[in-house]
């Protein structure tokens, strides 16, 4: 299979690199936004993104990322509007490999064979789904498939051995870890304990290379999460940061000033939390 | 691995992988449970002693002497906190505590899951939080109440539409956050064991209505009635008579204010399937699969999807949904109460308002319905429209 997503997280193992993987809503301060950001994240150095499908109803999510979700939603986001979006920054020369982050429904209710079809011709990579388990993962993971994208499963802190290594043989491209149980946005604490889930999953995992997500905000926070993850997820921060700037402008200026200033703190952001990246300086324990 | 999670098609464990290790403890102490002979006479102990089970058959007369049909009311009403409700919350609860659960979550639309909830838990000595959408804390205030003088610490849930849709997010994030509860869901729906486990709590309810009905009226009915939210008094009524093919079904959903989209919570004439909270089901969507606001005058049937088990019978053709509107259901409220004494709540007053406004049709029918709930929640609603009709 040949997938920008599948290639990267592939290349941070054979580098014995770890990498940064940002989310941002679709959406939120609109799909022209969406687009700049797409490139500023890749020139700042992630290694890939997430990108989010507002859904009225996000069972997963805490209150930051749903109100973006609303925001977004109040903006007109449609999931075409979404794979438009993919389709310019492909069409831009833009390289990042992109993750649909998305509840089933808002894909799901088109059906599998044509969402994935749709998400190929338009430069996804992969389908992350909070609400799919392994065991219903089957329909997705055979169109995802047939259209060599990416699915990517969770294990969480509450997931038996036999869980994870299921959702590890589910998943291409990378295991998405759940750092802590809870909504998204509640922050994280990088304790002996979650270094020890960590380290047990990557042991699980193989060959795949795990990602975990769930509250992480600064450079520090990156460094404990990579010490075994190869990759750290930074969402609500994130969307946190660009919204703030996104809204911070003097509400006289130009549109155009307020997406500037949301770029160049997205950009800035994620440049200062690859700073954490610092786990290629020293070997593997 | 959680196995054999549906209906047909419908149903399943769409559930974020941080429940799917209480999903899959739930699933394995519910199977044991079930036949355990001491657990199932500890919560048949309850249901007599405490709840008031069973539950009476009463003969509609008046309104049957006016209409030509044969009308019985399963007294669901007469239930220990005024509805079917208690009989899952029970359920639940007692199995919550044997597998030795402290904490219990739940959601409410009308506060009538909520107070059985609260009851439950303080009955068992449990710890209970419920979930409750602003604008339903709002019209069903004496339920908050209620729960309150119970013990329980009720969440009012600002976010979304404010109604059970939004406080069933609300909860299912505070069970994502602290798995060890164990969640009450309050209908036949959400993730598996949820829907099977919930319908066989409420099972009691057409079993009963079987055997006194065969007593009282010396047959079978012709047609079962029930009004269908989530759906769990209904499918607990249809269970009681899946196996006698000569009695027909019919779930009565909420037809609002009318068909237009946003204006009801008809799921099965305005959805198409899709998946909320934890199922593949039929749901009130939009053309980009998000979720549509709905509208009851009754805050329990106000909710975008169906029970899975629902969807499946529809299929199957073994039961039929139709829908009532507010005006229709505000109706049969006041039919009920001055002919029969009875003031039912607007959700079960659904169910009635099917039953007359096919009255012509249904003669010379005999017809069961179930009387879900007692109207007293419904009485600031009642009073505050009829107001709103004498200044008009």
């Amino acid at each position: 299979m040949n997938n920008r997503l599948l290639n990267a997280a592939h290349q941070l193992r054979v580098d014995n690199r770890r990498g940064l993987s940002p989310y941002i809503t679709a959406g939120d301060g609109g799909l022209a936004l969406t687009l700049q950001l797409l490139h500023a994240l890749e020139r700042a150095g992630a290694t890939c993104c997430e990108l989010g499908v507002p859904f009225s109803d996000p069972i997963a999510d805490g209150p930051v990322l749903q109100l973006a979700a609303d925001r977004a939603l109040a903006a007109g986001t449609t999931v075409n509007g979404i794979f438009e979006t993919v389709a310019r920054f492909r069409e831009e020369g833009g390289l990042l490999p992109i993750a649909m982050m998305s509840y089933w429904n808002p894909l799901g209710h088109r059906g599998w064979p044509q969402v994935c079809a749709e998400a190929k011709a338009a430069g996804v990579d992969g389908f992350i789904i909070p609400d799919l388990p392994v065991e219903e993962g089957a329909p997705i993971q055979e169109a995802a498939q047939a259209n060599d994208l990416c699915t990517i499963f969770f294990a969480a802190p509450t997931s038996s051995d036999v869980r994870i290594q299921a959702a590890a043989k589910a998943s291409t491209g990378f295991l998405y870890v759940v750092g802590r149980t809870g909504v998204t946005g509640a922050g994280t604490n990088f304790d002996p304990q979650a270094q020890d889930f960590l380290q047990h999953v990557r042991k699980l995992a193989g060959d795949l290379p795990i990602a975990v997500g769930f509250g992480i905000a600064r450079p520090g926070d990156v460094a404990a999460a990579t010490h075994h993850a190869d990759i750290a997820i930074v969402g609500t921060a994130l969307v946190g940061h660009i919204h703030q700037a996104f809204t911070s402008e003097e509400p006289s200026s130009e549109p155009a000033e307020a997406a500037a200033a949301a770029v160049q703190a997205a950009g800035n952001y994620v440049r200062e939390l690859c700073t954490g990246l610092t786990f290629s300086t020293h070997t593997e324990a | 691995m959680i196995k054999q999670t549906r209906f047909g098609e419908f149903g399943g464990v769409f559930a974020p992988e941080t429940l799917m290790a209480s999903l899959e403890e739930l699933e394995q102490a519910w199977r044991h449970l079930r036949a355990d002979a001491k657990f199932q006479a500890r919560l048949q102990n309850l249901l007599h002693t405490y709840a008031g089970r069973p539950t009476p058959l009463t003969l509609a007369e008046r309104l049957s002497d006016e209409h030509g049909f044969e009308l019985w009311l399963k007294r669901e009403d007469l239930l220990h906190t005024g509805a079917h409700k208690l009989n899952n919350a029970l359920g639940q609860c007692l199995l919550a505590k044997e597998i030795g659960k402290t904490r219990i979550l739940a959601e409410t639309g009308a506060g009538q899951h909520g107070v059985a909830t609260a009851t439950a838990c303080a009955k068992l000595g449990l710890e209970c939080v419920v979930y409750m959408g602003a604008v339903d804390a709002k019209r069903q205030k004496p339920n908050v109440g209620r729960m309150e003088l119970m013990g329980a610490r009720v969440e009012v849930v600002e976010h979304g539409q404010r109604t059970l849709k939004d406080a069933i997010n609300e909860a299912m994030r505070a069970w994502v956050s602290d798995p060890a509860a164990h969640y009450v869901l309050g209908s036949a729906l959400g993730p598996h064991p949820f829907p099977s486990m919930v319908a066989e709590f409420h099972e009691v309810i057409g079993k009963e209505a079987r055997a006194q009905i065969l007593q009282q009226a010396n047959g079978l009915p012709d047609v079962a009635i029930a009004c269908v939210g989530g759906g769990s008094n209904a499918i607990g009524l249809f269970r009681g008579f899946m196996q006698d093919d000569s009695v027909e079904m019919v779930g009565v959903e909420a037809g609002g204010e009318g068909m237009e989209e946003g204006k009801h919570a008809a799921r099965f004439s305005g959805g198409k399937p899709g998946v909320l909270h934890g199922c593949y089901t039929w749901l009130l969507q939009d053309a980009d699969g998000q979720i549509l606001p709905t509208h009851s005058v009754s805050a329990g049937l106000d909710y975008p999807a169906v029970g899975p088990e629902h969807a499946e019978l529809q299929k199957r053709g073994r039961a039929r949904y139709e829908y009532a509107t507010d005006d229709e259901a505000l109706h049969a409220f006041a039919q009920l109460s001055e002919k029969e004494g009875i003031l039912p709540a607007l959700e079960s007053s659904h169910a009635v308002a099917w039953v007359l406004q096919n009255a012509t049709a249904l003669r010379g029918k005999r017809l069961i319905v179930n009387l879900s709930g007692r109207g007293d929640k419904d009485l600031a609603t009642i009073f505050s429209l009829r107001d709103a009709e004498a200044n008009s």
